[in-house]
């Protein structure tokens, strides 16, 4: 069990994580999902607790145990990626090597993900994924037992998004490192882990397979998106909607009934059963 | 958007399908969903669901005879009709509750249908999405 | 010549010298001040911002009574090492190091406050201890913050009047510094060397400032 105050908030969950495992904290932004993995790397401390990871007791409230986060061989991956502004790549990945007779490894890591022509500018001059990849490999080389990754990829448009989830699923394919990733955005949830931890207002709500957890939903459409009313054009009987779902803008036809509550602006789920949606080739046209 | 509550009172499943039947008020529902009571935990028998569909996907027959595949066909009485251009709005009334259809004016005509007519209103079970209160 | 340039070195003596011990001094208080969760600091930071608005002859004329050989402090130092402080160029030091100490400790502790904690904590889950986090990440990154309290302490010293005054006297090579210089000969109405030493005091002041705001102009637009 794990308690933390943020501002009025209270954190309260009591959760396992499977060694080698990838596991997910999914939730909306203030459930307490960054707070749980700072607490986890022993950045922020809880009010009272107990963690264990591998049989070594990190952190326990009533022993008065609470080991320092330089000892407790996490690596961290921020949103911000953190890199330090005075190291060159190179130089940053070096700082975290542990063995200092082991520059190899950082020739090797440079080469696997494709930043071998940077290694020495500074992180100022490289381009967000870039830079995404110099913090994943200065946190696996300092041969971490957990890589917490906090939204690493939230910063980054949508195909570098795509592209960056493969080479995380690679490395820990590669690796089998026990990996938490802090995530909000479903598709990578199912792209990445194997088990994925819903946070809501500080609580677990749910947990397990993501297919499971995600696909127990009340309404049981299966072609359902959340999307922004951005236009409604009044007709007889029926009028249209228009829905901007993702980058995608939609039509559907309502009637005033079910236009009554609804103006432009207000967020709403789309919903069908999964029998009526036409499917195609898309050729690109 | 049509709305009934009753309470599930058969389930039939497939591998990934289930065909629920929902008792309203005496008169039997299906809905076909694409899920089953192991990946679902409220489909159960015995437990309040709310049966949504779309007011187009409501159609409407008047003394109807021969067979037909729809599963969900259910008397009521016309409560109003209101056309407008190609579209006609039929309020009906079943069992006190409004179901609401959407269909064409020209149908309409062609029904001759008009307010107190008795019909029969039918909706296919795959248009049927279920509603569960959370938990 | 020589003899007239005396107390210019004397002045950069006395800069140099304070400036060092200021920066031995002044990066681990403002560390402190910066970083530290204890109360103790509200009343520490005021303090040493004081000599900002107190007039010099107060700090100067308290420097002058704890070491006054006629009183605890001085006296132990006197009769025990056979030292000095009052009318001496060791007391201008110590003066100057109280009078400077805002000018150093104030730029960098804002240079620690305004380091992103995200780049520390980084550090630390590196497995690197606060000592190296802070040679080897915060003070790297900070170097206009460090910049610009060397060139301030080291400045500001050269313009010192009151305390040098009050804590050493006007004695030729030992406490008469450019300031005092300018001060005596004026008084004694030799305008030419009062101006000699004003005009050579302007110059290399403007010059550190100069090359102070140039190159820290330059050092901002990189980091």
């Amino acid at each position: 069990m794990m308690h933390t105050s943020q501002g009025q908030e209270w954190l309260d969950v009591d959760l396992k994580v499977e060694k080698g495992g990838f596991s997910t904290f999914f939730g909306e932004s203030g459930a307490g999902k960054t707070t749980l993995l700072r607490i986890v790397a022993g950045l922020t401390d809880p009010a009272e607790g107990y963690i264990e990871v591998d049989g070594e007791v990190w952190f326990d409230s009533k022993r008065k145990i609470n080991l320092p986060v330089q000892q407790r061989k996490v690596g961290f991956v921020f949103q911000d990626y953190s890199l330090f502004p005075n190291m060159t790549v190179r130089e940053n990945i070096r700082y975290a090597l542990a063995d200092k007779n082991q520059e190899n490894i950082i020739d090797g890591w440079l080469a696997a993900m494709d930043l071998k022509g940077l290694e020495h500018e500074r992180p100022q001059k490289i381009s967000g994924g870039q830079k995404q990849r110099v913090a994943l490999v200065r946190a696996l080389v300092s041969s971490p037992k957990i890589l917490l990754l906090d939204e690493p990829l939230s910063a980054l448009d949508v195909n570098l998004r795509l592209k960056l989830q493969d080479e995380i699923l690679k490395i820990y394919q590669k690796t089998k490192i026990t990996t938490i990733l802090v995530s909000h955005d479903l598709s990578e949830v199912f792209k990445l882990s194997q088990r994925v931890l819903v946070l809501e207002q500080g609580k677990i709500v749910k947990s397990g397979q993501p297919h499971e957890v995600f696909s127990n939903q009340n309404l049981s459409g299966k072609f359902k998106f959340v999307g922004t009313i951005v236009d409604i054009q009044k007709d007889a009987i029926l009028s249209i909607i228009t829905v901007q779902i993702g980058n995608n803008l939609t039509k559907v036809v309502a009637t005033d009934e079910e236009l009554k509550d609804l103006k432009v602006g207000d967020k709403v789920v789309v919903a069908s059963k999964a029998f009526n949606p036409l499917l195609m080739k898309y050729d690109g046209r | 958007m049509n709305k009934l509550t009753g309470t599930i009172v058969h389930i039939e499943s497939s591998e990934h399908m289930s065909m629920v039947d929902v008792d309203v008020k005496g008169d039997i529902f299906s809905s076909i969903v694409l899920e089953t009571p192991e990946t679902a935990s409220y489909l159960k028998v015995g437990r309040a669901v709310t049966l949504m569909f779309k007011e187009t996907e409501v159609s409407i027959g008047k003394n109807l005879s021969g067979q037909i595949s729809l599963r969900n066909r259910f008397g009521a009485v016309i409560r109003s009709i209101e056309a407008s251009g190609i579209l006609a709005k039929v309020l009906l009334d079943y069992q006190s509750v409004q179901i609401v259809s959407v269909i064409s004016a020209r149908s309409a005509v062609k029904l001759n249908l008009k307010k107190g007519d008795s019909v029969e209103w039918l909706v296919k079970t795959n248009e049927v999405s279920l509603l569960t209160e959370k938990g | 010549m020589l003899n007239d340039l005396q107390p210019l070195f004397l002045t950069f003596e006395l800069a140099a010298i304070t400036t060092l011990i200021l920066v031995v001094l002044g990066i681990p208080l403002a560390y402190w001040i910066a970083f530290s969760k204890s109360k103790l600091k509200y009343i520490v930071e005021p303090l040493v911002s004081m000599p900002l608005v107190l007039p010099p002859t107060v700090l100067g004329f308290y420097i002058l009574l704890a070491f006054s050989p006629k009183y605890f402090l001085g006296h132990y130092l006197e009769s025990t090492f056979d030292i000095r402080i009052a009318f001496s160029f060791v007391g201008l030091v110590i003066g100057s190091v109280f009078f400077s100490l805002p000018f150093m400790v104030n730029p960098i502790k804002s240079g620690f406050e305004n380091f992103p904690v995200s780049l520390i904590e980084a550090s630390y889950v590196l497995g690197k201890s606060k000592w190296e986090t802070l040679i080897k990440v915060i003070l790297p990154n900070i170097k206009p913050a460090l910049f610009a309290g060397f060139v301030m302490a080291f400045a500001h010293t050269i313009g010192e009047f009151g305390v040098v005054l009050m804590v050493g006297g006007n004695i030729p090579g030992e406490t008469r510094v450019a300031s005092i210089a300018i001060f005596s000969e004026v008084e004694a109405l030799n305008y030419d060397k009062a101006n000699f030493y004003s005009l050579i005091l302007v110059a290399i002041s403007f010059c550190i400032l100069f090359g102070f705001y140039y190159f820290n102009r330059k050092s901002v637009k990189i980091f």
